[in-house]
């Protein structure tokens, strides 16, 4: 009897934290899931393993750029750290990599070969809404990016164009852009390995 | 007559600081202060931000007099008393499952068992920070439950408020067997493995109270997690005292399962116990008998040493199967 107890009290307990699966309530299309990892992240897969959200990251950042996901991103992405572009990019000081304690993000210097070595995504231009290529000199992302020359080049009117072997996803140029939505977006390396992204540079 | 005279010495005996009060005021005092430590990670940054903005020489003329320079000045005499500020703010950080103080990495079980199942690989320095809260379970049982976990704190003041409204409201008492706690601990993994190690931030109360600090002054949100503490604080007030602790929370379940024959309990003086009292059983917030020297998932929490009538209890420490005072 005591035996059966414990049997039933435990298939209960089990039971209990699907509970939460069941209140991610958003369908697939509507979850949000445009943002970037930190740098130094490992591949999406291995880094969903690794990563226990415990928040060490998002403690040590100094710019307050990495947030926690929550059930907007879809609950597999519940508490990972996140980094919204367009609301703050990363200035790539890879503190985060120095914390980490579950190696979810790769160690990283922030010398310039560490910098180079980041893979956070790359920047799309979106050319019919970008004031450099409406002949309206511009050049404010060319100004905010930290590889100048290299991960964005400008042409006539300061148009910007991303060498996306350059360039690191940082996100600083989405977060400066000045029109309204963005001309320049980062999209992230697991986006574009999904291939749900259709833009082109 | 023995009990005749147990009876004289715990009204005259026993001074304004005992044992258990010392023991009850220990473990408020820690709580808050890790309660205060996880307020400060989340902070820290902000007094980073602001290092940076006063070291403008404008800015320290436009703020001589106000509070914010002289919150500014203290908090960086406190800082730089530590070390480089940027260094020891890159020091600590995490929320209480995982949590990293003056460069020293503590890892919660329950956390390294998710990885171990999941990742099926731990780096060194988070494999090692398991020695500390293993051994502190080894050595006292489930003092994490009284002494660091935030979350308890509130389940405590939520007990608290059972017994001062006892004559005002009915709050019932039930109870499960332990078999579910080690449900939600399977569960839990099976969960994680599946969708996320995310999942543990609503399943586990002192993560949820890691997440709804860190989110509320970090960021100024109110994050999911809040949820998850309000239920459980439900649940407190609805179907028992501290039934979160004692039937739901895997950790405490794991930690009393490695604490079972604790190095150092409470000790029972059985020559000086009153045979028909059971006012240790009764009032112990996580279901152990000290009447009948049973001490798995005892947290030290000192309630039994304050209300034992025959003043027979105190906290000692277990050399070779034979209990011994300190």
């Amino acid at each position: 009897m005591k035996r059966r107890n414990f049997v039933m009290a435990f298939v209960v307990g089990v039971m209990l934290p699907m509970i939460i699966p069941l209140l991610d309530k958003l369908p697939a299309r509507s979850r949000f899931r445009r943002f970037l990892r930190p740098p130094g992240a490992r591949a999406e897969k291995d880094f969903l393993d690794a990563c226990i959200g415990c928040g060490q990251c998002a403690n040590v950042c100094p710019n307050k750029c990495i947030t926690m996901a929550g059930f907007e991103s879809g609950v597999e992405n519940l508490a990972t750290p996140k980094i919204v572009a367009r609301a703050k990019g990363c200035i790539l000081c890879m503190a985060c990599t120095q914390v980490c304690p579950t190696g979810a993000l790769e160690k990283r210097e922030p010398t310039e070969a560490g910098i180079r070595a980041v893979r956070m995504g790359t920047a799309f231009v979106a050319e019919d809404i970008c004031y450099s290529f409406a002949g309206r000199t511009c050049g404010v992302c060319y100004r905010a990016c930290p590889l100048p020359g290299k991960a964005l080049r400008l042409g006539l009117f300061e148009q910007p164009h991303v060498d996306p072997d350059h360039c690191v996803g940082c996100g600083l140029c989405e977060q400066a852009c000045v029109h309204m939505p963005q001309a320049i977006r980062v999209i992230s390396t697991n986006e574009l390995a999904m291939g749900s992204y259709t833009g082109t540079n | 007559m023995t009990q005749e005279r147990t009876r004289s010495t715990s009204t005259t005996g026993a001074g304004l600081f005992t044992t258990g009060r010392l023991l009850l005021i220990l473990s408020v005092c820690s709580r808050g202060g890790v309660l205060l430590l996880l307020c400060a990670f989340a902070l820290w940054t902000e007094y980073l931000n602001l290092k940076v903005g006063y070291n403008s020489a404008r800015l320290v003329e436009l703020s001589s007099g106000k509070p914010m320079r002289i919150f500014y000045e203290y908090s960086d005499a406190f800082f730089t008393m530590l070390g480089d500020p940027v260094q020891v703010m890159q020091s600590n950080g995490g929320m209480t499952w995982s949590i990293r103080v003056m460069g020293i990495q503590f890892t919660d079980p329950v956390a390294g068992l998710s990885v171990l199942v999941k990742n099926r690989h731990m780096p060194s320095g988070f494999a090692l920070g398991l020695i500390v809260p293993l051994s502190l379970a080894l050595i006292f049982g489930r003092v994490f439950c009284n002494f660091i976990c935030p979350a308890s704190l509130f389940f405590f003041s939520i007990s608290r408020l059972r017994r001062l409204l006892r004559h005002v409201f009915y709050f019932p008492e039930y109870a499960v067997n332990r078999g579910l706690a080690w449900g939600v601990l399977v569960g839990g993994l099976v969960a994680a493995m599946i969708f996320g190690h995310g999942i543990w931030s609503l399943i586990l109360p002192y993560f949820a109270v890691g997440q709804t600090i860190f989110h509320g002054l970090a960021f100024g949100t109110l994050y999911a997690t809040v949820g998850s503490i309000a239920v459980f604080g439900l649940v407190d007030l609805c179907c028992g005292n501290h039934f979160t602790c004692r039937f739901i929370c895997p950790t405490g379940r794991l930690l009393g399962f490695l604490g079972r024959k604790p190095l150092v309990s409470v000790r029972r003086n059985a020559a000086a116990c009153l045979t028909r009292c059971t006012s240790c059983a009764d009032i112990c917030p996580l279901d152990v008998n000290p009447k009948l020297d049973q001490y798995r998932d005892c947290s030290l929490c000192g309630e039994c040493l304050t209300i034992c009538p025959g003043n027979c209890l105190s906290i000692g420490l277990k050399k070779g199967g034979q209990r011994v005072d300190v």
